[in-house]
């Protein structure tokens, strides 16, 4: 049925005069349901799809998306496409592409999402909670446990003949977790374990929440540290997050925009010796893995910084074709609507050979930094300052002595890339396309009302 | 959107397997966003969102299914999948639809489908030459309009078959200052429940270019921020973002009803300075985050949150309400059909005071002035907030002697409250997009100028 339906507004827009259009349609379905305190507290089913059009009249490129299928948005969308594109500026470099001569086979994972009842998704969520709740009494509440099931498909027709199809995520996914309270006299605090893969059965239940109440207990009685520049390792899931703020650092678009300091800066080491960021959108079992981008390019491995060499930006057909290089395949758009941007693929720090315990070991004194907060406001992706709420632990003779909280770790993540001094072994991708390994930082400014 | 017999069937369809509670939220959204970037008019985008979800309640569990598929069909398809998660509970008999619409499209001059993307752009173009005028320091202006008409319909078992159409429209800009080296960003972002008639009546594109422009302009030239424990005076408007991350965010039904909040069973307790009154106010008309009924199909209302420093209501939806066993405050609020709602915001302040402003910084000290603040985030349980002051100033002996840059500010929502040592005469409001478990809403923040006695600078 979507297929005639997209013919026909090809059709239209050609009819009205748009000289080449694209269409972009994604389907998705989700089930999640979460716990509280031993029962379930809510359900939730859905079947979604969007259709994104995007074509060109006298060059310029002119957008538009609906959610409703019928005559009307077929008029809207093209009338609405014809008036973006007689207004746009932008790009001569924007257009429509007919693909590439092959494109690579990705294996795609196995899951189990149908397979699994209903009712067993829901035991696995309580029996999480309740292995949880059951391994300390200082775990005062549950803040929820939850399953999530998602998968879904993008499709790209154009009228140069190109029709692509993929999964997202390629072979679908599934995550649990649970987040829970603890509290011991005065100190109260929060703390929870996620785990995503493929198969519900691969999920262990009782693993996920006892990993989530000892996350929670090591922090029960933190307090702060006083004022200072302390060595510091942020941990795997810290750095994860750090990374995904700043990845638009390594966008050729942000580049071209002046919106990143690297601009023009390929060949140029950024970084220490022992850093390799990697782009891998054939990455086996890869949650951002995938064949082809958002333009239609094949997708293909690279290094984005090579023992702290910057290789590459990462590049759209658009923003290659302005700087005289080829696409990386890394177009993208946030959903089906809207223009093409630049997007990393699966993002991850090439691991080191060190795990976290020798991190801390060779560090000897300082801060294990295990949650940043408030990325979204007190990180700065143009200036590459960051001003962040912090978690951790104080480092003494390279063991965690006590949990820290109320802090504020400050940096820059463009010094920070230089002043790496060793990346760990312990890669982790926490159902994303971007991963980090635990990492030995260097040093941060801190900020806190602790005690000389 | 959908007839009443149809709606009638679909709730009671939804009901059939004993859900004490269902509800239909249809929602048809026309949306038009442009950006300009490098002074260009990079796209102009023309969106018709459009689907429908269907909720159940059993008891205080909540089932939640939702499609774009809204026909008869694809509705009744969906109130069966909700109904299979419901074997056995209380039941409930549908009571007889008395529609109403609450929209008041008179208030709106200018609908903005009615008005042509060319002169929607060129607000963005005036507020780009303004923000590059400021200074050649100013290397790159990105300026967002994006405007919606939303649609809504909510009906439900209890008798609710509400409409209302929600217009809304904002403009953006962020500025970027650079002297090759380091890059500093300063930005703008006014809006409000109104047609194209804001830039008639509230919002001047070259003010905020240029309001933008000197931010980043300023911070470029400004020193890192120390770091430590000082006395803070936080700048009315964009200011109250500590208000709604310290509190607001805790006196929300989401965290409240499950004992997860620190402010949990303290109605009429002293959780705050007795010079500190807050309020939510769904009513204000035209404001960013008022609504005519919120997404439950409830009339909204205006709250008072604090009354000198005691606290006197929390924020409730529905389920909420039953968890709490406390009526709903029309603060039942979703980002769209894709998301159940929840207790949310809408416009939310500290009202004014009694303070002198000039006074506040002359008293205070060494410490910081946060002049304008960036965003922030808040762990209700705990209480702990975090948020980015964008324009900071450093204050010694009572004078303000330099800007500073990359300030951060955390600390713990009740110690704050309790901390707060003046508060200025001029309440002012600023707009906000909060994220939270029903998605992305608009939201004010406001507050007049603040002092709070010691809080922890994050900075270098």
């Amino acid at each position: 049925m979507m297929d005639a339906y997209i013919a026909k507004l090809l059709e239209a827009a050609k009819a009205a005069g748009i000289e080449t259009a694209e269409v972009c349609f994604a389907e998705s379905e989700s089930f999640s349901a979460e716990a509280m305190e031993g029962r379930i507290d809510s359900y939730e089913v859905s079947a979604t799809r969007a259709l994104g059009i995007r074509g060109t009249v006298g060059g310029k490129m002119g957008y538009a998306l609906t959610e409703a299928f019928d005559e009307t948005a077929i008029d809207m969308m093209v009338n609405a496409v014809k008036e973006s594109a007689a207004l746009a500026e932008g790009d001569e470099q924007d257009e429509i592409f007919g693909g590439d001569a092959a494109y690579p086979e990705l294996a795609v994972p196995e899951n189990d999402i149908d397979r699994v009842s209903a009712e067993e998704k829901l035991a696995l969520v309580l029996e999480m909670e309740k292995a949880a709740k059951a391994v300390d009494s200082r775990i005062e509440k549950s803040q929820g446990a939850y399953i999530a099931t998602g998968r879904g498909s993008v499709q790209i027709v154009n009228s140069l003949g190109l029709n692509l199809k993929r999964e997202t995520p390629l072979g679908g996914m599934v995550s649990a977790g649970v987040y829970l309270v603890g509290r011991e006299g005065d100190s109260a605090v929060t703390g929870g374990k996620s785990k995503a893969g493929r198969k519900v059965c691969d999920l262990d239940p009782r693993q996920i929440g006892e990993e989530a109440a000892e996350e929670t207990l090591a922090k029960l009685g933190g307090s702060p540290v006083s004022p200072g520049v302390y060595r510091a390792v942020i941990r795997r899931d810290a750095m994860r997050s750090l990374l995904a703020t700043f990845c638009g650092v390594f966008s050729a678009e942000n580049a071209q925009q002046k919106l990143s300091l690297l601009s023009g800066r390929e060949g140029e080491k950024i970084a220490s010796d022992c850093v390799t960021l990697m782009d891998d959108p054939l990455l086996p079992d890869g949650f951002a893995s995938m064949p082809f981008d958002a333009e239609g390019s094949a997708c293909f491995t690279k290094a984005v910084i090579d023992g702290g060499v910057l290789t590459t930006l990462l590049h759209s057909r658009k923003t290659a074709k302005k700087q005289g290089v080829a696409t990386t395949g890394n177009a993208s758009r946030a959903g089906v609507g809207g223009p093409v941007h630049v997007a990393p693929t699966n993002l991850f720090f090439k691991p080191g050979e060190h795990d976290l315990a020798t991190l801390l070991s060779d560090m000897d004194d300082g801060l294990l930094i295990t949650e940043l907060g408030g990325l979204h406001a007190g990180a700065n992706a143009v200036s590459g300052d960051f001003s962040l709420i912090a978690k951790g632990f104080l480092v003494v003779n390279g063991t965690c002595a006590r949990p820290v909280e109320q802090i504020t770790v400050a940096g820059n993540f463009y010094q920070l890339l230089k002043e790496i001094k060793a990346v760990g072994s312990d890669l982790e991708f926490l159902g994303g396309g971007i991963g980090s390994p635990s990492v030995d930082v260097g040093s941060l400014s801190v900020s806190g009302a602790g005690k000389k | 959107m959908l007839d009443r017999n149809t709606a009638a069937q679909v709730l009671e369809r939804a009901v059939a397997s004993g859900g004490d509670f269902a509800e239909i939220f249809l929602e048809d959204k026309r949306s038009q966003g442009l950006t300009l970037r490098s002074g260009r008019l990079e796209s102009v985008r023309t969106n018709r969102s459009h689907g429908a979800g269907i909720r159940v309640f059993d008891g205080t569990r909540a089932i939640y299914v939702y499609t774009n598929d809204t026909g008869r069909d694809g509705l009744l398809r969906c109130a069966e999948q909700a109904a299979a998660a419901v074997a056995g509970g209380a039941g409930c008999k549908p009571v007889g639809f008395s529609p109403w619409s609450a929209a008041r499209l008179e208030e709106i001059r200018l609908l903005p489908t009615d008005v042509k993307a060319a002169r929607k752009a060129e607000k963005l173009r005036a507020a780009d030459a303004a923000a590059r005028a400021v200074s050649p320091e100013i290397v790159q202006v990105n300026c967002n309009y994006m405007d919606s008409v939303q649609d809504v319909l909510i009906c439900n078992t209890e008798g609710v078959f509400a409409a209302d159409t929600r217009v809304r429209s904002r403009l953006t800009v962020s500025a970027v200052a650079s002297d090759g080296h380091e890059n500093q960003t300063g930005s703008d972002n006014p809006g409000a429940s109104m047609g194209f008639e804001l830039f008639d009546e509230r919002v001047d594109p070259e003010k905020s270019g240029r309001k933008a422009a000197e931010i980043a302009r300023t911070m470029l030239h400004a020193e890192n921020c120390p770091a430590g424990v000082f006395p803070v005076v936080i700048d009315g408007g964009f200011g109250g973002v500590i208000f709604h991350e310290a509190c607001g965010h805790s006196l929300e039904a989401t965290s409240v009803a499950y004992g997860l909040s620190e402010f949990s069973g303290k109605l009429g307790q002293q959780i705050a300075a007795p010079c500190v009154s807050a309020v939510d106010d769904g009513t204000i008309p035209g404001e960013w985050g008022s609504l005519h009924i919120d997404d439950e199909g409830m009339p909204t209302t205006r709250l008072v949150l604090i009354e000198n420093g005691i606290l006197t209501n929390y924020m409730i939806d529905k389920l909420g309400g039953r968890r709490m066993n406390m009526a709903p405050t029309g603060s039942g609020r979703r980002e769209s059909y894709a998301w159940a709602p929840t207790s949310r915001m809408r416009n939310t302040y500290i009202c004014a005071g009694h303070d002198d402003e000039a006074e506040m910084i002359a008293t205070m000290g060494t410490g910081l002035y946060a002049k304008t603040m960036g965003g922030g985030s808040v762990n209700p349980a705990t209480g702990e907030f975090n948020f980015a002051v964008m324009e900071g100033y450093w204050v010694e002996d009572g004078k303000i002697v330099r800007p500073v840059r990359g300030a951060s500010l955390i600390g713990k929502g009740g110690e704050v409250l309790r901390r707060i040592d003046r508060v200025g005469r001029t309440m002012t409001m600023a707009q906000g997009m909060c994220g939270s478990a029903s998605g992305s809403i608009p939201t004010n923040v406001g507050q007049p100028m603040i002092r709070v006695s010691s809080l922890t600078v994050g900075g270098k």
